[in-house]
């Protein structure tokens, strides 16, 4: 080994590809992104420099995107939250038990692996009102809400819709990570409680918990930046509508981007994302304290 | 020795495998778009009468807002007829490969063509602030001269006037297909019910239209506000007969806060009572069912609509009678779909010939006797065979002082109508006149008036 890394050309061998992978797909994209996002760009002219113009409007002025900030926020934290809860629970739940586990593993993983395309016209033809659940409601006499069209409350109630589809479609995968930690503590650990005296909620609490730790901050980190950058089911969804009331940042920077050609303004939404991500995993890194065990 | 030899055959299979699968396309080329995400309709747009593309063959690529292959819609039929037709008719010389999207995906995937210059040779659009995108840019061909060139122009209706939403400093950037008229579609057989005899022509007639059909157990009208430009549709009737001035609005002169659009905005909230109740969630296509099931007894939409309700309920045609959308002063919505050329193009020859066809006697006849739309030429058709609506379609058109534009086609560009829309639907699910109205002032100060 110390050989090998003292032969210098076969490190830069070995690092050349994804090194220019990196620079190609992600660095030169992201700087070109940043400058343009101090420019007045539409993609057919060249880019005219307009220096903080494009962030001044951001901030001040735009209102649609003080309502995706906000929504980016809710979809953070309820995301971040529910699907550390309830996959943990999950994971916990399916460790323990030995007949069917594989089934509703499985089960509870599917929606990941569906397209998020297809599940999201699937969910809003079952929440559109001449179709889905107000149909079933209605055969109660109960009249159902406006599930994707309600405006009402700080926090609308299309948000926590979309937002409880996608805990929906990605909780299978905290599940699965957190099963992948659970598997690897040695079962002695909890043998040894038992013989001490533990219940099974004392050996979760004191054994099961702090040796998923580091699992927790990668499955926070990804779920994190996974929710600041939703799109295709609010997309598939409302569209960031009515009037804008659901658009994240994503959705917003893809309709000034996209369908009224300011590139130079969307390049400045995806900037604040990108801030947002990295500050974001930076603060859960920080935060979350994890401690090597021996497992 | 002999895993040496094996894994280096092996390997040789694996990298002679991967070439061929990267092969193989030198004979038939991909047209550009079919790289960029969006779908291309080939099995019924004449891909399959037509030969394998040999080298000699133009390929030219239309990008259009509907699937050809799973529409319902007569025009859209039509246009799938005509390019089976051109593909047929030229057969060895030219080869049109249509790329399609849904409707409201269109502009952005044309957009991101466009960006990634990769502007389809041909693509549809709608006259207006989403025609301007293209033009001034420079990304839309001047067509002046092919119009002018061997009498094409004048097979239209009108001459060089048919031309007029599509002329910028006196050059023709798209050609006009067909003409639609927004009107009010309503159901006989329910009017006479709810003992309505005479249509209503003024704002109070509606009013009371909406209430004697309401009383008679019917709902009044359908309409989307889930698709946000039906309901904008309506305001923009109700905004243009209280002398709303877009222009004036557009340069600044006058307020979003001024009576009349606020008067124009109540009135809006005053008959949205007579909608179906679900109107806040439903799309077109569900609204527009909502009337052809006749769940509802009124429907304003453009006569685009004629199309998709013969089409989808042919008994219904005989109980569909259209009226002028009243209070107008013989003032009436018109839209056109127009087709552009990529100033890149490589084979302009081939996509003139192509456009010729949507504006040939064949696809003009198919567009009033089946579609239901206004022809823009002076095709002579047989009015015996067109639906039955187009007749009333007709009498409201001819009957009309002028014409107006879709608002959010109307405003100083494409957002600034997306905005209008938004504030009408946002209005209609709550917020106050007002705060609404006083939205869009700002977005006008700092987005249009302050540029």
């Amino acid at each position: 080994m110390d050989k090998f890394l003292r032969d210098k050309k076969a490190i830069i061998l070995f690092i050349a590809p994804a090194f220019l992978l990196f620079t190609l797909v992600l660095f030169i994209p992201i700087c070109q992104s940043i400058y343009y996002s101090f420019c007045d760009y539409n993609a057919l002219t060249k880019p005219v420099f307009i220096g903080l113009e494009n962030y001044k409007q951001l901030f001040t002025i735009d209102r649609t995107m003080k309502i995706a900030l906000k929504n980016s926020m809710f979809f953070l934290i309820f995301s971040v939250v529910t699907q550390l809860i309830a996959g943990l629970i999950l994971a916990a739940l399916l460790t323990n038990i030995k007949k069917g586990r594989d089934f509703f593993k499985n089960v509870y993983y599917l929606p990941c692996v569906l397209s998020s395309a297809a599940l999201g016209l699937l969910w809003m033809f079952i929440f559109t009102p001449k179709l889905g659940i107000n149909q079933v409601l209605a055969q109660f006499g109960i009249e159902g809400p406006l599930w994707l069209m309600d405006t009402k409350g700080y926090i609308i109630l299309p948000m926590w819709v979309i937002a409880s589809v996608a805990l929906w479609q990605y909780v299978g995968q905290s599940m699965m990570l957190y099963m992948a930690q659970i598997a690897g503590i040695n079962s002695s650990l909890y043998e040894a409680s038992y013989i001490d005296g533990c219940t099974r909620a004392q050996a979760f609490r004191y054994i099961t918990l702090p040796l998923i730790r580091p699992m927790v901050a990668t499955a926070m980190s990804l779920n994190a930046i996974g929710s600041l950058k939703f799109f295709d089911l609010i997309f598939n969804m409302t569209e960031g509508g009515p009037n804008h009331m659901t658009d994240v940042l994503a959705t917003h920077l893809y309709t000034q981007g996209f369908k009224f050609f300011k590139y130079g303004y969307a390049s400045a939404i995806g900037t604040v994302l990108l801030v947002l991500c990295l500050l974001v995993t930076f603060i859960i890194n920080k935060f979350v304290k994890v401690d090597n065990y021996e497992m | 020795m002999k895993k040496k030899v094996l894994s280096v055959l092996l390997s040789t299979a694996m990298i002679a495998s991967m070439l061929v699968g990267c092969g193989g396309g030198s004979d038939t080329p991909a047209a550009p778009a079919a790289d960029s995400g969006a779908s291309q309709d080939t099995a019924d747009s004449g891909e399959a009468a037509a030969p394998a593309a040999s080298g000699d063959v133009e390929e030219i690529t239309w990008m259009f807002w509907d699937d050809l292959n799973a529409t319902e819609d007569l025009i859209s039929i039509g246009y799938r007829e005509t390019v089976e037709r051109f593909n047929k008719d030229y057969e060895g010389q030219y080869h049109v490969n249509v790329v399609t999207t849904n409707l409201e995906e269109y502009y952005p995937k044309l957009n991101a063509l466009v960006a990634a210059g990769e502007t389809p040779d041909c693509f549809i659009v709608s006259p207006g602030p989403n025609l301007d995108v293209y033009v001034e840019p420079g990304v839309a061909a001047d067509l002046s001269s092919y119009l002018k060139a061997d009498g094409w122009m004048d097979t239209f209706n009108g001459g060089e006037g048919a031309f007029s939403q599509q002329t910028y400093d006196g050059k023709i950037y798209a050609v006009p297909l067909n003409i639609a008229a927004a009107c009010v579609f309503y159901n006989t057989e329910m009017f006479a019910n709810a003992g309505i005899t005479t249509m209503p022509t003024d704002w109070q007639g509606m009013l009371d239209a909406c209430e004697k059909l309401q009383a008679a157990g019917y709902t009044p009208l359908t309409i989307s506000a889930g698709t946000a430009w039906c309901l904008s549709m309506l305001a923009g009737y109700l905004c243009d007969s209280e002398g709303v001035d877009t222009a004036a609005l557009d340069a600044g002169t006058a307020s979003w806060l001024d009576s009349n659009v606020v008067n124009a905005t109540n009135k809006l909230v005053e008959i949205s009572q007579y909608f179906q109740p679900t109107a806040a969630g439903d799309t077109n296509d569900v609204a527009t069912a909502n009337f052809y099931n006749e769940e509802a007894a009124m429907l304003i939409q453009g006569s685009w609509a004629i199309a998709q309700i013969n089409g989808s309920n042919p008994d219904f045609e005989s109980k569909c009678g259209v009226f002028a959308f009243p209070g107008t002063d013989g003032r009436v919505i018109a839209k056109s779909d127009s087709l552009a050329m990529s100033a890149n193009t490589s084979h302009p020859d081939a996509v003139i010939a192509f456009m010729k066809y949507f504006t040939d006697d064949t696809a003009q006849k198919y567009t009033a006797e089946v579609g239901g739309k206004i022809p823009v030429t002076t095709v002579e058709y047989d009015a015996s065979k067109a639906p039955a609506q187009l007749a009333y379609v007709m009498d409201v058109f001819g009957n009309a002082k002028s014409t107006f534009g879709f608002y959010n086609e109307s405003l100083a560009t494409t957002e600034a109508g997306s905005t209008f829309d938004d504030t009408m639907v946002s209005i209609y699910l709550g917020t106050p006149v007002e705060d609404g109205l006083a939205s869009l002032e700002d977005w006008y100060k700092n987005n249009i008036w302050n540029k």
